[in-house]
């Protein structure tokens, strides 16, 4: 057994709120399962009760309307996300980002939510979502309350979430015309992984502005300041994008890749989604 | 061997697959046994420390606890080779995650609370983790008391006093003096870092303690009669005392081939008044507490004429043994004999040495110590091909063993041996070696070629030997019974093929025993460094023999013809002229009736055996002698595409060549050169333990230890069988099941030398470390 | 059903399914895959009391009537099957996929199985298992007899030259 905890699995929000504010002990939101249950058995995480939040309609939620603006509900699993035709057509760099997670398997329980609520600078999700300008909407008896994803990353695992609130939903702004989206990690090898390093970018041929964010160099993902294109050249891009990821880094070593590698291998990635995303007659 | 064969050499598949993909096939853990307690265990959190204390009082109250035991309620030592072992720690810790206490009760959660509860107070000790450490003159005493174990007497020289485990020489002519005489010269260092077998099962064993001292186990276990032998030994029983049995196994690769949970399994069941115990490893424990392969540091010095002839080797390995001598002090042994790779070599010295550190112990791995000293040896080679200008096939070709050159121990290159200049040829060709490769796929990739040689004999005692018993069935099939375990390998399939052949029976009426049992099968030595199917082949002949010989006497007796003119075919005795007075086997299985009543015969029951014959001991100074029963050489040749930003090595193209001998089962032959060569790529591209300043290890599970995944395979494998037979084989065929393996890393380290121009000496070659040689590599370019 | 309990736990130790085997705990080696409502999830890494008005498949449920399924009889026929342990994930993975995508592309089946861990067959066998059993070709031998025959041997040397190809 993994442990001693209640399960409890509400079918309304304001259940789930209930039992997060009014429960002795602590409580852990149980979604996929595939952090939360490794870090019980690890004995990283020892909560009274898990509240199994797949029942309540409203997290499962999966919805792109017309103008093309995202609601990512916290039930919904990863594979959804990604044989979603219309997402796979308009944010190829999210579905990029949520294929690179682990395994097939694993993907059919984890959740974009429940992988950002992980608090790891090495999120795969976090790069992409905070390049789209997402953000998440918390939910507590004590109300709603809706933050730009940055606001949500304070530490190495650790969220701007108090223990009452339940992230429950992700809102992704509608995409403009013909945004490109691309999301790359550096893996120690191809079969899967956490990342060694991650980064990801958005460009919009129309406003000419280009977005990146990076993961797995610093205590928390990063989202760096736009970069006006203009009529500048690829090469002046990817110089500016290299040195803004170069000066917001602060690469540890660890078991997965020393800084020295992490320090030399993003800046790759970086310019490697650059000059995607810059790419002539390039698809979204 | 001319004759025509209908089973053997024929893609049989294997019977025990039914099992296996319907889920009817049971592992250790998949048994439950009446009573049966779950055990855990707690390990120690010091790679070197003095235990002063340790406080049960706790661990014994939590409810179903049913036994709790510490290494001071142990008076046992265990060892292969070197008794140097406890089955929980006394008064001294060696490695971090070394086992101090165990808990059996009546759920896994209860003994996993208990270990929980119990205390131990360390006293921190000086460790020391690197073995060139470990052997410097003042160094931290793994084994202080070295000098009271037992050991195997003159075939093992532990140095008491000191690190050293064991020191195997070999000494042939007058390296010293030809290598300073030498016109061409190098000298190399490599490394190869302790890796994990990463069997899909973990460790598992079941023991029940009875009456009288005996014991029952239930084991995943390569070596049941090498655990009965080794138990009987620590424990002072007889053997017949201690019954094994094998069921299914998960896969071993080496890590099982020895002592692994049955010794703790046997005490806490005694400690539990004889409730069969179930000690089951998690995987973290499978990394952490449970051996690994040695690591190895090894120097290498090589002399050549100007045109390219070696005339002296000169070797030193160091190997990482950990903490216990298990069976590193073999390994340190076979290598050091295998240690200057397939070649003519007039003048060697070889200097192995097996130390002791504060690591989780090494053991038997797959290749038993072969990948890594050719990690050196072929990727020397290449070096000092490319300081000669020569080409590297070239210069393999010049000095590979031929018939009439000697080996390092002074054996006869025969032709029997096998044709490894064919091995070489054959992969070259098949990567279109000389032609350079294709443009690569963007401009940061590289691409590059390389090639390695490969070679190894069984490493195993001059006198190691194993039977079969061959019984027929009432509808006169034939049952075959082996103390071999077939973990994988498909052993068992071409034992079946065998009898077949032999027996003139149908495969689908030849079967095997796949539970190994120590009272029922007959004696094997160990299924490790493939030899059994080599072995337990010739046995199966010689038991099938047996059998002819007893259905053919009362196969006369019943026609009331000479015995010289019956034969056996198609399930049936016959006179060789007279098809018509046939009589099947079932009518002789159990004995013949004549139609009057009488009865004649028996139950048909054969045996066969075989036994190493040869080889002897090594001279402890020289170690010149006949260490191999045979030897099986062959090579890889490699094309691979490197990401000059990233470090990302792909494999496109790897051709795998080894001189079976006698392909006895394509499918499994296949089968083992696929696996052996993906093992291969883990132990090249990204395999290795990482340990901390203190000695505890940093990836004791997949989220950092990483396995080849099926998004990992080379865009393509090409495996290419010879078949130079080998005299005394079954049918020729020598054994191939480590060979694949091993020279997998020096195939793609010489790859990415021609590639890059850089010499890599490190395994595993992650991106990381490509990338930042590359780095370095332009550091110095730049003034 | 205590809530701590995991959907491996439940198979292995209170339904007597021993098919299902554990060779991580965290998820990490697919070695527990199983099909909770038609999708490959790790049995280790879901609670029992999750799966309450779910189906959950197992490898026991592949054959029927003792006879077995098309992917098994693939599996036996390829070499596939070595010492067996990774086998009921790979399968239950590879169910998983056959019954979304009958006719998956060989990337597809990649990254169906990716998930599944086996350190003895280099996956080749495995991967060609799959394809056999979704291109709906027959075995043309029972597996437990082997006889060599003309179509068997066509067919073997069809997946040989499958794997000498490459997988891409």
């Amino acid at each position: 057994m993994l442990g001693r905890f209640d399960y409890q699995r509400p079918s309304t929000l304001p259940e789930a709120g209930r039992l997060l504010a009014e429960s002795e002990g602590p409580v852990a939101v149980l979604a996929g399962g595939t952090d939360l249950l490794v870090d019980i058995r690890g004995r990283r995480h020892d909560p009274r009760i898990l509240v199994d939040i797949k029942r309540i309609d409203a997290l499962r939620r999966l919805n792109v309307d017309s103008a093309g603006a995202l609601t990512i509900g916290a039930a919904v699993p990863l594979n959804e996300m990604i044989e979603r035709a219309a997402i796979r057509r308009t944010l190829p760099g999210l579905v990029q980002a949520a294929e690179s997670i682990a395994t097939y398997q694993l993907r059919n329980r984890a959740t974009a939510v429940g992988n950002l609520c992980n608090g790891s600078p090495a999120a795969d999700m976090a790069p992409i979502l905070l390049a789209l300008g997402a953000h998440l909407v918390a939910w507590s008896q004590r109300g709603e309350r809706t933050m730009p994803l940055s606001s949500l990353f304070v530490g190495v695992k650790k969220t701007a979430l108090a223990p009452d609130e339940i992230a429950a939903e992700l809102r992704v702004p509608a995409p403009e015309p013909g945004l490109r989206s691309r999301f790359l990690k550096q893996q120690r090898l191809r079969g899967h992984d956490l990342a060694v390093a991650s980064a990801a970018g958005t460009y919009a041929p129309t406003t000419g502005v280009l977005r990146l964010a990076v993961g797995s160099c610093a205590p928390t993902p990063l989202l760096l300041e736009p970069i006006e294109v203009g009529r500048s050249s690829k090469a002046v891009v990817e110089e500016k994008a290299v040195r803004a990821v170069q000066a917001a880094m602060q690469p540890i070593s660890d078991t997965r890749a020393s800084a020295d590698y992490r320090r030399t291998v993003l800046p790759v990635l970086v310019k490697r989604l650059v000059s995607d995303l810059l790419a002539e007659g390039g698809a979204p | 061997m001319t004759r025509e064969l209908r089973v053997v050499g024929t893609s049989v598949p294997r019977d025990d697959a039914i099992d296996k993909v319907t889920g009817a096939a049971r592992y250790t853990t998949d048994l439950a046994l009446p009573g049966m307690l779950h055990a855990a265990i707690l390990t120690s959190p010091h790679a070197s420390a003095r235990i002063v204390r340790v406080d049960l009082s706790d661990a014994r109250s939590v409810p179903g606890v049913r036994a709790v035991l510490m290494g001071s309620d142990l008076d046992v030592r265990l060892g292969l080779y070197l008794r140097d072992k406890r089955i929980l720690a006394r008064d001294v810790v060696r490695y971090q995650g070394e086992p101090v206490a165990a808990v059996a009760a009546d759920t896994l959660d209860a003994a996993r609370e208990a270990c929980r509860r119990i205390c131990v107070e360390y006293d921190e000790l000086p460790a020391v983790l690197d073995p060139r450490d470990a052997m410097a003159v003042g160094a931290p005493l793994v084994h202080p008391d070295l000098a009271g174990y037992d050991h195997m007497r003159g075939v093992f020289f532990p140095k008491p006093g000191t690190n050293v485990a064991h020191h195997q020489k070999i000494r042939k002519g007058d390296a010293l003096a030809s290598l300073a005489a030498a016109d061409i010269r190098l000298e190399a260092s490599f490394y190869n870092p302790p890796v994990q077998h990463v069997p899909m099962e973990t460790h598992a064993s079941i023991a029940q303690a009875l009456p009288e001292g005996r014991v029952e186990i239930w084991t995943s276990s390569q070596s049941p009669y090498t655990v009965r032998h080794l138990l009987s030994v620590c424990l002072g029983l007889p053997h017949a005392a201690i019954r094994v049995h094998v069921p299914y196994v998960g896969g071993g690769f080496g890590g099982k081939a020895g002592l692994g949970l049955e010794p703790l399994a046997t005490v806490l069941s005694r400690a539990a008044g004889g409730r069969p115990v179930l000690v089951s490893a998690t995987r973290e424990e499978e990394f952490n507490t449970m051996p690994s392969r040695p690591g190895l540091h090894s120097t290498i010095k090589i002399g050549s004429t100007r045109d390219g002839r070696i005339t002296a080797l000169e070797a030193t390995y160091v190997w990482d043994a950990g903490a216990y001598a298990d069976y590193g002090v073999n390994v340190g042994r076979a290598a050091a004999y295998s240690g200057a790779g397939p070649y003519a070599i007039d003048h060697c010295s070889i200097d192995s040495y097996v130390v002791y550190t504060n690591k989780v112990y090494g053991t038997a791995y797959r290749g038993f110590g072969h990948l890594e000293v050719l990690w050196g040896i072929e990727r020397a080679m290449d070096q000092m091909a490319r300081k000669l200008g020569l080409d590297p096939v070239e210069f393999r070709r010049r000095n590979l063993l031929k018939e009439g050159a000697t080996t390092i121990t002074g054996e006869l290159f025969t032709a029997g041996h096998g044709k490894p200049v064919e091995c070489l040829d054959a992969v070259a060709k098949a990567i279109d070696w000389g032609r350079p490769s294709d443009a690569p796929s963007a401009p940061h990739k590289v691409r590059g070629k390389g090639i390695a040689m490969l070679h190894k004999a069984p490493a195993m005692p001059t006198y190691t030997s194993c039977a079969a018993v061959i019984k027929l069935d009432e509808d006169g099939a034939a049952d075959v019974l082996v103390s071999g375990v077939d973990y994988g390998q498909g052993t068992y399939t071409v034992l079946r093929q065998i009898a077949a052949e032999e027996l003139g029976l149908p495969i689908g009426k030849v079967h095997i025993t796949w539970d190994c049992d120590t009272a029922l099968t007959p004696y094997d030595w160990q299924t490790v460094a493939s030899r059994f199917s080599y072995m337990g082949g010739n046995a199966v002949i010689e038991a099938a023999a047996d059998c002819l010989r007893q259905l053919t006497a009362v196969a006369a007796q019943a026609l009331g013809v000479a015995p010289e003119t019956i034969v056996c075919e198609d399930e049936a005795a016959f006179p060789a002229d007279k098809p018509d007075r046939a009589i099947s086997y079932k009518d002789l299985a159990l004995g013949y009736a004549f139609p009057n009543g009488n009865a004649i015969g028996g139950p048909i029951i054969g045996h066969g055996r075989f036994i190493a014959t040869g080889l002897t001991h090594l001279d402890p100074e020289t170690g010149q002698g006949r260490p191999a029963q045979f030897w099986t050489y062959g090579a890889h040749a490699v094309e691979i595409e490197v990401d000059t930003e990233t470090g990302e090595i792909e494999i496109l193209h790897i051709a795998t060549a080894v001189d079976a001998g006698k392909v006895l089962n394509p499918l499994s032959c296949t089968g083992q050169v696929i696996g052996g060569v993906v093992q291969g790529l883990g132990s090249t591209l990204h395999e290795g333990f990482q340990f901390d300043g203190k000695g505890r290890l940093l990836n004791p599970s997949f989220v950092d230890y990483k396995i080849p995944t099926a998004k990992d395979l080379p865009r393509r494998m090409t495996p290419i069988f010879l078949e130079n037979p080998q005299p005394g084989g079954p049918y020729g065929a020598r054994g191939v099941a480590e060979h694949p393996m091993i020279s997998v890393p020096s195939a793609i380290g010489n790859a990415l030398a021609d590639a890059l121009g850089i010499d890599y000496a490190v395994l595993p070659l992650s991106p990381e470390r490509v990338l930042l040689g590359i780095q370095s590599r332009e550091r110095e370019k730049t003034p | 059903m205590p809530s701590g309990l995991t959907l491996i736990e439940f198979l292995r130790d209170r339904l007597y399914l021993t098919g299902t085997k554990e060779g991580c705990g965290i998820g990490e080696c697919g070695a527990c895959t199983v099909l909770l409502d038609e999708k490959p999830v790790m049995a280790c890494l879901v609670l029992a009391v999750e799966v309450d008005g779910c189906t959950v498949d197992t490898v026991e449920g592949e054959a029927t009537d003792g006879q077995l399924s098309d992917l098994q009889k693939a599996f036996v026929e390829t070499g596939a099957v070595q010492c067996g342990f990774c086998t009921p994930g790979m399968i239950m993975s590879a169910r998983g996929l056959l019954r979304r995508n009958p006719t998956p592309s060989d990337d597809e089946i990649i990254e169906a199985m990716a998930g599944n861990l086996c350190r003895c067959t280099g996956y080749e066998a495995i991967l060609a298992a799959v394809r056999l059993a979704a291109a709906a070709v027959q075995p043309v031998a029972e597996p437990l007899t082997g006889e060599t025959g003309t179509e068997r041997r066509r067919f073997l040397r069809g997946v040989e030259s499958t794997r000498k190809d490459g997988w891409r």
